[in-house]
């Protein structure tokens, strides 16, 4: 895997003495450091180099986050089903370059890849929030704006993040990556409260569009290692690919997981196919111009977005849950950002509520074989 | 400047191309750079028509393999341009062509439903319509009656499609592929 190396770190004035800079400073000795005011990232211009995007991953900003960390998962638009799940970014931006990533719109005019030094909030923020509800079960991630774990040896959050979730009956964390970075979960004990998951496509895909990532060999043995430290796993077939061979692809990438973890100490397997808002689809066309992503049949949906059409779609997904149901057949799965039409195409029904899907992940008897 | 590139730029002024879409066309190789402009040219293609047209052609050479100039020369897209039609019915059969390649599977199963359709053989007061892109599952249908008794007759064309199974057949062809 890519390590990350920062060509610059730019702190905000008042944060160079808390944990996190003090770790980064510590590991990368040699990256020019900078002291910037309050709010410089927004009072900068976006970079005017060929690929600004690019340029700002490598530009790493400490400061702190001013608004709540914990937020309602954005996938549940309305009109699709929605499994009720929770965020929270400590870094917004990730070091990786994948080529279908919604960041590069999202974060289009964002010239930093920052990290937020006020972690002691963000747990304030959960307890609060977990510990007054004890009645219901939290799934929370922090995969959203980033990897959870490909920075993690430079950053390292985990240590804040897993003990706080083993600590908790009623919460789930989820630390969703592209990365074998699983070093730092190794010697922290989750007790059955933290899910690592992986983002899995068949190899010729991670190789030609997941740039900087792991390789699909990379992530297995990382997954057969946290699962031998005692984390749940976690596999997510989304964006869900359709090219010449897909169905090899998939199957052989289905096969060789199964064959290498045990699929009783699985959480949660999800798929959901590649969707791609006509923005990013441009911002695409011009970053990775040999890309072949673009090139399936999608087409736009009601929602704006385009996914592959919708009878291959299904055909997709009813083959490789036909797959996984196979080789994990205990193993609760559901998609993300799908219309009711399509669950019930696939699953044979349409969850009543989004807390019926949350519920099913969150069952006790599932996470704590 | 070479002449291919003094003709596209010439191209683009008359057109007022925005400088993206002219810098994509002069990305690629001459000879397809050289056969986009014949077919641009007789088509009198703007800004989105353009754009559309670079983005098929991109996405069906990356996927199909092969070259621009290949596929602006298969038959079904050369001929329209020299048939003796209208700018605007050239365009469509171009870009109708053009989006067959670009959609294979897809078109395949429009044309698999309106054949369906077709031998469903309901008359013309009954209408059966698909969402766009068959993105949906649900089929439209309207029927016309100026009185009762056209409107049981009706009825019943459709109750003995129903009862045939080719209505059956139509519906599931949504998940065919």
């Amino acid at each position: 895997m890519h390590t990350y190396q920062p060509s610059e770190i730019l702190i905000e004035q008042g944060e160079e003495h808390t944990p996190v800079v003090q770790r980064v400073l510590t590991r990368l000795p040699h990256v020019p450091v900078r002291l910037v005011e309050k709010d410089w990232e927004r009072k900068t211009p976006v970079a005017s180099e060929h690929d600004p995007f690019a340029v700002g991953k490598r530009r790493l900003l400490f400061t702190r986050q001013r608004s709540p960390f914990l937020e309602h998962c954005p996938a549940g638009t309305s009109g699709l089903v929605c499994c009720n799940y929770f965020v929270v970014s400590l870094i917004s931006n990730c070091s990786m370059d994948c080529s279908y990533c919604f960041l590069q719109e999202y974060l289009a005019n964002n010239p930093t890849l920052k990290v937020f030094t006020n972690a002691d909030v963000l747990l304030g923020e959960l307890a609060s929030a977990v510990d007054r509800h004890p009645e219901r079960h939290f799934r929370i991630g922090t995969g959203e704006l980033s990897d959870s774990l490909a920075l993690d040896p430079l950053l390292g959050f985990s240590a804040d993040l897993v003990p706080f979730f083993a600590a908790r009956r009623n919460a789930l964390l989820e630390l969703k990556t592209k990365s074998d970075s699983v070093s730092g979960l190794l010697a922290l004990d989750p007790k059955d409260r933290v899910v690592v998951s992986w983002s899995m496509t068949p190899p010729e895909i991670i190789d030609t569009e997941e740039h900087g990532t792991a390789s699909f060999a990379e992530r297995l043995a990382a997954a057969r290692q946290v699962q031998a430290a005692g984390y749940k796993l976690g596999f997510h077939f989304d964006p869900l690919i359709e090219y010449p061979n897909w169905e090899e692809g998939y199957r052989d990438t289905i096969e060789r997981i199964f064959s290498t973890i045990d699929a009783r100490r699985v959480a949660w397997v999800s798929v959901g196919s590649l969707r791609m808002t006509p923005a990013l689809r441009t911002a695409v066309r011009r970053r990775f111009p040999r890309t072949r992503i673009l090139s399936g049949e999608q087409v736009a949906c009601g929602d704006g977005k385009w996914r592959t059409f919708q009878a291959l779609r299904v055909k997709m997904y009813r083959t490789i849950t036909g797959w996984l149901k196979e080789a994990a057949p205990t193993v609760p799965m559901y998609m993300c950002m799908e219309t009711a039409a399509v669950w019930e195409k696939v699953f044979g029904h349409v969850p009543s509520s989004d807390k019926e899907v949350a519920r099913t992940l969150t069952q006790p008897n599932l996470v704590g074989v | 400047m070479s002449l291919l590139h003094e003709h596209i730029v010439t191209y683009a002024q008359e057109k007022r191309l925005s400088p993206q879409t002219l810098a994509r066309w002069q990305a690629w190789s001459e000879e397809d750079q050289a056969a986009l402009l014949v077919v641009v040219r007789v088509l009198q293609l703007g800004d989105n028509h353009l754009r559309d047209f670079l983005d098929w052609l991109e996405e069906i050479t990356t996927r199909d393999g092969g070259t621009t100039r290949e596929l602006l020369t298969r038959a079904e897209i050369s001929q329209p341009l020299q048939n003796a039609l209208s700018r605007n019915d050239k365009l469509k059969a171009v870009k109708e062509a053009l989006r067959r390649l670009r959609y294979p599977r897809l078109s395949r199963l429009e044309e698999e439903v309106r054949a369906g359709v077709k031998a469903l053989d309901l008359g013309n007061r009954i209408q059966l319509s698909f969402p766009p892109m068959l993105e949906g599952e649900e089929i439209t249908v309207e029927i016309k009656a100026r009185n009762l008794q056209e409107l049981i007759d009706n009825l019943s064309r459709v109750q003995h499609r129903v009862a045939d199974g080719s209505l059956l057949r139509l519906f599931a062809l949504f998940d065919e592929v």
